[in-house]
């Protein structure tokens, strides 16, 4: 079940423009992400198996952009404007330092949602299915940018200060 | 989450199989036969133990993926099952003889006679008791009963009578007892409308949330209604137990496991609560009070919100 609504959070439209023009190397690096994934952690596509055509929106809130992944071994990610995301099965918001410790399982998805400090709608079983997934796996932000050693907290760190840096220009 | 939990300083760790055989049956959960294999041989490693939960109510004419699960578990090495059914508790006492056979909570078993009941008959050395009861009754029941007792302590609060419960299959057509879910998430959505939340189940409106409101799992038992008195929680308000203040009683009591609530939890969730019950148990066993850990987990409650239940029951 797919479906089209409007995102709650307005994103800062006058963003989406430069960083829709930066979307090629950001795709291209995520893919590879995907595809390293499933070689180190195959059991993560696994567990994934009956949602592999889903696509899932992962929406920092109050960014321009937005990213539909696919989540599947040769699944893409794509950068699409947060106010015109396209078709998806289910959309996940929330600030994106958020959505990094959801990734690597540092926050506790449930609390996050009795909080709401992410949201979620559309598919709840494809939700539920990505959080099951990504929590079995051990996965860390070197999974989507290949750095180790002392650049993993580097570029964990720089991930989210790029964050909060990004959300307060939004406002 | 096997891994954090021992880790974190559990002693055991349950887990159940990728499908409708124990009562955590949500999409992208558990575990194949080969990663429980390595899930506990890792235990083993470390000193800890693995039971397997076998849990749901096998259906007619439909059994071998129960008796599959019960051999997978025995061929993973795993130290005890939990189950609830007759006829898997018959199955793995005859094929299995050899293997710990614990009585899981669904089973409702909150008697003496009813326990002795499993133990007699299927060998049950441990019961898993119902979160219905108050701390003076476990304690009268720890006095009569034949088998080791274990005890709910932290997580998600079910006030039913578990494996008895028919609200998710009145809803949906499927339920923890048989399919292994509650609240199938198929059947779960949320309509969001401003900032206010509204959980539904099967087009049900279970609730609403004001923006800022504190949330809760999407289950008809935490439902707000509107009846002759006025609208309100009929059944049970969005909240988590937490009976770790009661961890001294349960333990003057004979309990001999506590158990920790949270199997569709994430790491993050299983290494903290892990992590709070050991540093509190070490403390009892050092004759230390508890009192340093017990609000370290508040916000990781449902509803934000945390009770004791049943164990300081006010109520009939």
């Amino acid at each position: 079940m797919r479906s089209r609504r409007r995102p709650v959070s307005p994103p800062a439209d006058w963003l989406a423009g430069p960083m829709m023009a930066l979307r090629s190397p950001v795709e291209h690096v995520l893919g590879q992400a995907l595809r390293r994934i499933s070689r180190r952690q195959p059991g993560v596509f696994e567990r994934l198996q009956a949602y592999g055509s889903a696509i899932f929106l992962i929406a920092p809130a109050q960014w321009p952009v937005a990213f539909a992944l696919t989540p599947r071994a040769d699944g893409d990610v794509k950068v699409v404007p947060a106010s015109a995301p396209g078709d998806f099965t289910a959309r996940i918001e929330g600030r994106l330092e958020d959505l990094l410790d959801l990734f690597d399982g540092s926050l506790d998805a449930d609390a996050a949602f009795f909080n709401r400090t992410v949201q979620v709608e559309g598919d709840t079983g494809a939700v539920l299915a990505l959080h099951n997934a990504l929590e079995a796996a051990e996965l860390s932000v070197a999974d989507l940018v290949p750095v180790g050693g002392a650049w993993l907290d580097r570029a964990s760190r720089s991930a989210r200060a790029a964050a909060r840096r990004l959300r307060r220009a939004a406002r | 989450m096997l891994r954090s939990a021992i880790e974190a300083g559990a002693d055991s760790v349950y887990c159940g199989l990728r499908d409708e055989t124990n009562a955590r049956n949500f999409p992208g959960l558990n575990f194949s036969a080969a990663e429980l294999a390595d899930s506990v041989a890792f235990a083993h490693q470390r000193a800890a133990k693995v039971l397997v939960a076998v849990n749901t109510f096998a259906r007619a004419g439909a059994t071998d993926a129960w008796r599959r699960a019960v051999d997978t578990a025995v061929a993973a090495g795993a130290d005890a099952l939990i189950a609830a059914d007759l006829a898997v508790l018959a199955y793995a006492r005859d094929q299995h003889p050899g293997l710990r056979l614990h009585l899981s909570v669904q089973a409702a078993a909150n008697s003496a006679d009813a326990i002795a009941f499993y133990a007699a008959n299927y060998g049950v050395r441990r019961v898993v008791l119902p979160r219905v009861l108050s701390a003076q009754e476990v304690a009268a029941l720890v006095g009569e009963a034949p088998v080791e007792v274990e005890a709910f302590v932290f997580g998600g609060l079910c006030v039913m009578a578990e494996g008895r419960c028919a609200l998710s299959s009145y809803a949906t057509g499927r339920s923890p007892n048989l399919s292994g879910v509650c609240s199938p998430p198929e059947a779960v959505s949320f309509d969001r409308s401003g900032g206010a939340l509204t959980p539904r189940l099967a087009g049900l409106a279970i609730d609403r949330f004001e923006a800022g409101e504190t949330t809760g799992y999407p289950t008809l038992c935490k439902g707000r209604f509107s009846t002759a008195q006025g609208e309100g929680y009929l059944f049970e308000e969005p909240v988590s137990l937490n009976a770790m203040g009661l961890l001294k009683a349960l333990r003057a009591a004979g309990v001999r496991a506590v158990k920790i609530e949270g199997r569709q939890r994430g790491k993050a969730y299983v290494a903290r609560v892990a992590a709070a019950f050991r540093g509190a148990i070490d403390a009892l066993e050092r004759g230390e009070e508890t009192a340093p850990f017990e609000k370290l987990l508040t916000d990781l409650a449902e509803g934000g919100r945390e009770t004791a239940g049943a164990y300081r029951k006010v109520w009939r």
